[in-house]
């Protein structure tokens, strides 16, 4: 090519090479009809170059989106600059399917693709080539990691064994009730629920049947009705925010709860109960741990006076 | 980081800024034509910047915390960088409507805006600037930083493998629109003595 | 008597850049200003029978000096030479009085072209 004159064994070296490089290679002239159709595009397509081309783009494929497509090749034409697309955006330009039946985890191939403008020896472009890279592996591999951050997400702020919130996650849900404004749009009360001599309950039954217990009582929280964010604040101790209700319809639901505990031991003759206090908001309530002091205050009364009982926390009135 | 010489010089400095604005003003033009509307060109800021400033330089680059970007790497006669395009999370509503963009606009949609302005402007600034300098820059494929996120997280923290390099800031902003992002070019360092190389070649 | 020309550029390689695209042949004075306030002050010196003036510039910007020469009737004939093509721009300098818009960066040919245009180069 030195001479500036490109000898006929150099041009068969290069359609060699396009023809087996293992990227996707097609031209397209200005009405997206097929003009060149590499050996990537064949095997992939299963549909040769003799077949290919002068077809239409978006008659050959159903699946490219003529709006979409255009809309990224037409500076191409117009302004003779690079465009690109990536996997994010859509997933595949040409819908071909996982050729590798044990390293290839998903349907189909993922696809970069970059669209190039050809110039013509008068300065314009009339023809575009599609460059289409496979990028399946680095695509899954970034789904993975997402994936691993969603579950460790989710790990981080549940409890392993009811499922519910940990006290982590749980207070900042808390906290935000804890204005007048919140208050003012839908009032909201907490309620603290305790298992009453649940060290005795283990002892008798056995660490699995307590934790069989642990996890029905997680689950009874999620089955009373209305909007309700419950926490396993740790060992037999559990929150329950309770919204849309006042301390009156509180009471009320948490008595409704207190007799289905009792219900917990599925027949058996174990008798289980719970304690559990209750506090609305007010005014002097500005925190989440103040507000979780008046609900443990209230709880405590209820151990103190004999357990298996519901206590209302009564705030100081104003004088 | 003292003991290097300084990596430019006030005449290369001025050289630097001349060219992007040029290739700034290419880009902002293809902009406008999409978008009828009109780019406010800022002058731009040249700047020999350490890897340690690197998210200083971003936090500078925008005020509002939820951001998101793109990058895409560009390569030719042994010069390469990185080119980064960042978008406040306020401007996607804005360019939406002038792009005439039909649909809900969730995160999918955002991110074919993003994609679509990046194509334009990084494609034309670094197009710009090789032409300029008689370089062929070769783009790598756009990387998708983030979207929605706090401008420190964006990127990793780590060693980049550089003490201190060129950084290229341009602030777009359309007028009468609430549309405003940053274009960061970053040259690598071993690139700074070459590209100064050509640039002092103009100067002469 | 030779015709004084201004370079407004608040870039020194872009005025390097604009002198050495002048015609050759073309014997004039060659004075420069690094802003719009010193272009505006080298105008009233009489410094600026022609001026190519530069629009994004710290201090006083392109668009600023077309309006002190509307506004003062300053007596000068100004090429914008610009890095901001868009159509907006084009348009603006020329309602603001500019008589010719020339895309950056800047070269013979373009400066040859313009000026023979408006019949400046023939006049010298």
């Amino acid at each position: 090519m030195s001479q500036g004159q490109i000898e006929i064994t150099d041009i068969h070296w290069l359609m060699d090479i396009l023809q087996n490089i293992d990227v996707g290679l097609v031209v397209l002239d200005t009405d997206y009809n097929i003009h060149l159709w590499n050996a990537f595009m064949d095997s992939h397509s299963g549909i040769s170059p003799q077949v290919a081309k002068g077809q239409n783009l978006f008659d050959l494929f159903s699946e490219v989106p003529e709006d979409w497509f255009r809309n990224k090749a037409e500076p191409v034409f117009q302004l003779k600059t690079r465009t690109f697309t990536i996997w994010e955006q859509r997933p595949y330009l040409f819908k071909f399917r996982n050729s590798r039946p044990i390293t290839g985890r998903t349907e189909f191939m993922y696809q970069n693709t970059s669209i190039i403008p050809l110039e013509s020896p008068d300065k314009r472009v009339n023809h575009i080539c599609v460059i289409i890279y496979d990028v399946t592996d680095t695509a899954v591999g970034r789904l993975d990691i997402n994936q691993a951050q969603e579950t460790l997400t989710e790990i981080q702020s549940q409890d392993a064994l009811t499922g519910l919130l940990n006290r982590t996650s749980w207070l900042p849900v808390l906290e935000n009730l804890c204005s007048k404004e919140a208050q003012h749009a839908e009032p909201s009360s907490l309620l603290i629920i305790d298992l009453d001599h649940f060290r005795d309950l283990n002892r008798e039954l056995g660490h699995d049947k307590g934790d069989e217990i642990l996890k029905r009582l997680g689950a009874a929280l999620q089955t009373l009705g209305g909007e309700t964010h419950g926490a396993r604040l740790g060992g037999e101790l559990f929150g329950l925010i309770l919204k849309g209700k006042d301390a009156t319809q509180a009471v009320s639901t948490a008595e409704r709860l207190r007799r289905s505990i009792a219900t917990l031991n599925k027949g058996s003759t174990t008798l289980i109960s719970a304690s559990i206090g209750v506090a609305g908001w007010h005014p002097s309530v500005t925190s989440a741990i103040e507000w979780l002091s008046c609900a443990d205050k209230a709880l405590y009364h209820s151990k103190e006076s004999g357990k298996n009982r519901t206590t209302l926390y009564q705030h100081k009135q104003p004088d | 980081m003292s003991a290097h010489p300084a990596i430019l010089s006030e005449d290369q400095r001025d050289c630097y800024q001349e060219l992007t604005n040029v290739a700034m003003g290419q880009a902002a033009d293809r902009l406008a034509r999409l978008l009828d509307a009109y780019v406010v060109l800022p002058i731009p800021r040249i700047s020999v910047i350490e890897s340690s400033e690197l998210n200083m330089a971003l936090q500078d680059a925008g005020n509002d915390s939820s951001v998101s970007a793109v990058c895409q790497g560009f390569i030719g006669s042994g010069i390469a960088g990185e080119a980064m395009l960042m978008f406040n999370d306020t401007s996607f509503a804005s360019l939406a409507k002038l792009m005439q963009y039909t649909g809900p606009l969730d995160k999918h949609a955002e991110l074919e805006l993003l994609m679509d302005t990046a194509s334009i402007l990084i494609g034309a600034c670094i197009h710009g600037i090789g032409e300029q300098l008689e370089i062929h820059f070769n783009q790598g494929h756009p990387v998708v930083l983030g979207q929605h996120c706090d401008m420190n997280d964006l990127l990793k923290h780590g060693n980049n493998g550089w003490d201190r390099t060129l950084a290229i800031e341009i602030h777009y902003t359309i007028e009468h629109a609430n549309i405003e992002c940053e274009l960061l070019l970053l040259f690598t360092e071993e690139s700074v003595k070459t590209l100064n190389k050509k640039i002092d070649f103009l100067l002469d | 008597m030779t015709l004084n020309v201004l370079i407004c550029d608040d870039s020194s390689f872009a005025r390097k850049q604009m002198a050495r695209a002048l015609p050759p042949e073309w014997t004039v004075d060659v004075h420069f200003a690094g802003d719009g306030v010193e272009g505006v002050a080298a105008i009233k010196e009489g410094k600026a029978d022609v001026m190519f003036l530069d629009l994004t510039m710290p201090n006083l910007d392109g668009y600023g000096v077309l309006e002190a020469i509307r506004r003062e009737d300053l007596p000068t004939m100004v090429i914008v030479v610009s890095g901001d093509i868009q159509p907006d721009a084009q348009d603006r300098v020329k309602a603001l009085g500019a008589m010719a818009f020339i895309k950056k960066p800047i070269d013979a040919d373009k400066a040859r072209t313009v000026l023979a245009e408006y019949g400046i180069l023939t006049e010298a």
